[in-house]
């Protein structure tokens, strides 16, 4: 409403006005509006008089008719006595609850322990828990709960991003357009899905809806069945001391589904654990294309196949897009399910003049099991919650950095050239996957150079990633105290399929003691050498990355 | 005199002057916080203790040194939800119902002059009673002079759909005089 003066307002309007419920340079607008409006200050008037109806009716009706209080009002005298007693008998732990607000942690902690007795409460009084009260709860506590950020990762059939929560929105690149489509479909907030405001979102814009609440090991899952709508059923879980939302999955009526999972909470890679104990990350090992010895002719070859990874990284699609490239009955088969129209043309369009393609791409709800998407999923590799170590490492991270607004920001770029790297990283690992050591001697020298100098970008840009984050990480590293470790040594590997494997794990190490670091997730027993630890992995990954670097070179 | 007293309350707790203050504030409101929790459907004795309670937990809340910005917000909240939890605890009662209509529609001995008025007040009345539950707390929230954050808070709902709620209601009871 650009020109009050054109247009009247309406009733909405007109009552917040009154109220004085419009902002300040709203409410000027609407004031100048009906100096020059009669029609608006003849409606304003009459919005007065009903008003004051309102009142007349609460004082000759409400005031003078309801029955007087039955008994004489007692004097509270007593009951602050029976309060004051109580207040010093409390025991000294209790106390704490009672800190003022600014301690911002203390009290939302005395809240989140008021919150959870009462759950527990209503639970143990009645076995129906409504879902409306636990998620009116978890997102009460949600408000309470300090910001800070959070990892999750949103799946589908075809696809799976990791996303942070609880950091500036800006920062964050958009979902892929096939997993918004289906948030859209869904009417639920895709934003930010896993928060019990985002679920009560969706379920109370529900025409019909069934609700069951159960009570699992240290948690509550919250299940809504409905017959309207694409969906037809949505769960979500809630940690039982906090109703931190856990994990929450969208179940369409045609078979499809989003998940979304806390990385946070799951299970933990040990701060100090050597990078040669590092679990395995599960990400689909890619498959050698064999035979390699397929001969260049009437068939597709291991060249064919190459030419058209080639083609694919020359686009990016190795980073992450859900593409799957696979040698199969003489064509490279190049599929992709959920991938929108857009990618799809371009692939298409990269591909289509190589030999032997077959290009296939599908829609989510009618993926095939066997075609699984190449987008990088992160191993869960943290768990526990933010431990007093990491509490006082944030605070510190915080002083030194200037404040809240500054170290989100700060975190914001740190992950996000983290993302970037891991992309790489696991994009480095496939191709030693696919083309293994000793194998790799069968490609034509043309081929070679193919291979290599694909391994070889994903290297350089690896490095620069590596670089960024060391530039920005290592003073605020040294300033925390970190010391600086003797010079790494390379895992002396002989070959760049092997030392491309070493790369990806200490890629998985930085990740996880960068994410402690940050708060976004921290191990169970986050070491008081952590700044020391990162910084020790961020030269031991550079090393590695290094010997790669040569290996491949040679 | 709330935000006066809020200050004095911030800065003044854990001295004698805190009792005092909340006693203040409890015989000045609480006729109000009792009639709110009969239209709630609590019965008379039930909503009398009710209303005491909340006085004593707001006693509490500030020793423990809660800051309350608007006293009276935070009273009419708390005396909502805790209405709401006596409510569902006799639940097997039906809720308590003062029959105003009886009243208004019996003419008896009423003053001619009062007749048309009292007319007025009948067509209005059966006009709330036709609002729907969430109109109705958000216009009696409104009529204790709850701000629509304060009323959006007590009721768990979003502060613009207060202004909804009583835009319908209004829409609805400016009927009355219009017909």
């Amino acid at each position: 409403m650009s020109n009050w003066n054109s247009q009247h307002l309406d009733d909405g309007l007109a009552l917040r006005y009154l109220d004085g419920e419009l902002p300040a340079r709203k409410g000027r607008q609407v004031r100048r509006h009906l100096e020059a409006c009669w029609q608006c200050r003849a409606e304003i008037e009459a919005l007065e008089t009903t008003v004051a109806d309102c009142m007349r009716y609460r004082k000759q009706v409400l005031a003078s008719r309801l029955p007087e209080p039955p008994q004489a009002w007692v004097d509270l005298s007593r009951g602050f006595d029976r309060i004051d007693s109580e207040l010093s008998a409390e025991p000294f732990w209790k106390r704490f609850a009672h800190l003022p607000p600014s301690l911002v942690w203390s009290s939302g902690a005395a809240a989140m322990a008021v919150l959870v007795c009462a759950v527990w409460y209503q639970l143990r009084e009645a076995p129906s828990v409504q879902a409306a009260v636990l998620l009116k709860k978890a997102v009460a506590a949600a408000e309470n709960r300090p910001i800070t950020p959070r990892r999750y990762r949103i799946r589908t059939h075809s696809a799976a991003v990791t996303r942070v929560a609880g950091v500036s929105k800006s920062a964050e690149a958009p979902l892929p357009a096939a997993m918004a489509a289906m948030f859209a479909d869904a009417h639920y907030n895709g934003v930010d899905p896993l928060s019990a405001r985002s679920y009560a979102g969706w379920r109370d814009q529900l025409s019909e809806k069934r609700d069951e609440v159960t009570t699992g090991e240290n948690a509550y899952e919250i299940r809504t069945s409905t017959e309207s709508g694409d969906v037809a059923s949505a769960t979500l879980r809630l940690r039982a001391n906090d109703l931190l939302p856990l994990e929450g999955k969208l179940e369409f009526r045609n078979q499809d589904f989003i998940e979304f999972t806390d990385l946070t909470e799951a299970p933990d890679l040990h701060d100090g654990s050597p990078v040669a104990t590092l679990g395995e990350s599960p990400v689909r090992p890619a498959e050698p294309s064999r035979p390699a010895a397929i001969a260049p002719g009437s068939s597709a070859s291991i060249s064919d196949e190459l030419q058209v990874l080639s083609a694919l990284h020359g686009i990016g699609a190795d980073l992450g897009d859900p593409v799957e490239v696979r040698l199969s009955s003489g064509h490279v088969e190049v599929s992709g399910v959920g991938v929108s129209p857009e990618r799809q043309r371009q692939i298409r369009s990269a591909v289509e003049s190589l030999p032997h393609v077959e290009v296939a791409f599908s829609d989510p709800g009618a993926a095939p099991a066997s075609v699984q998407a190449t987008t990088p999923e992160p191993a869960p590799a943290f768990s526990g919650t933010t431990s007093g170590q990491t509490a006082k490492l944030q605070t510190r991270l915080e002083q030194q950095l200037g404040g809240r607004a500054e170290l989100e920001r700060f975190s914001s770029r740190v992950l996000d050239w983290n993302e970037a790297a891991m992309a790489r990283a696991y994009a480095l690992r496939a191709l030693a996957q696919r083309f293994p050591a000793g194998e790799d001697s069968n490609l034509s020298t043309n081929d070679r150079t193919v291979l290599r100098q694909m391994t070889r970008e994903h290297i350089d840009a690896l490095e620069v990633h590596i670089r960024g984050m060391e530039s920005v990480l290592a003073p605020v590293l040294t300033a925390l105290g970190a010391s600086t470790a003797a010079q790494p040594q390379p895992a002396g590997s002989s070959a760049w399929q092997l030392s491309a494997e070493q790369v990806f794990r200490s890629s998985r190490r930085v990740e996880v003691l960068l994410s402690q670091l940050l708060g976004v997730a921290s191990g169970e027993k986050p070491s008081a050498d952590l700044p020391t630890n990162l910084l020790a992995a961020l030269r031991e990954l550079r090393a590695n990355l290094d010997e790669c670097k040569g290996l491949v070179g040679q | 005199m709330d935000v006066h007293l809020a200050q004095i309350l911030r800065h003044d707790r854990g001295l004698p002057a805190l009792q005092a203050q909340v006693t203040q504030l409890f015989e000045e409101c609480r006729e109000d916080v009792y009639r709110y929790l009969l239209t709630l459907g609590l019965d008379p004795a039930r909503a009398q203790e009710s209303a005491q309670e909340v006085f004593l937990r707001l006693y509490a809340s500030l020793k423990k040194g809660e800051q309350i910005q608007n006293p009276r917000g935070w009273i009419f909240r708390v005396a909502h939800n805790y209405g709401l939890k006596v409510r569902a605890r006799q639940s097997n009662e039906s809720a308590f119902d003062a029959d105003l209509e009886s009243w208004l529609a019996s003419p008896a001995r009423t003053p001619e002059h009062e007749l048309l008025e009292r007319e007025r007040m009948l067509h209005f009345h059966r006009a709330v009673e036709g609002l729907s539950e969430q109109q109705k707390r958000c216009l009696f929230l409104r009529m204790e002079g709850l701000r629509y954050p304060e009323i959006g808070a007590a009721l768990g709902i979003s502060t613009s759909a207060v202004g909804e709620f009583l835009r319908r209601a209004m829409a609805r009871l400016r009927k009355v005089r219009d017909e």
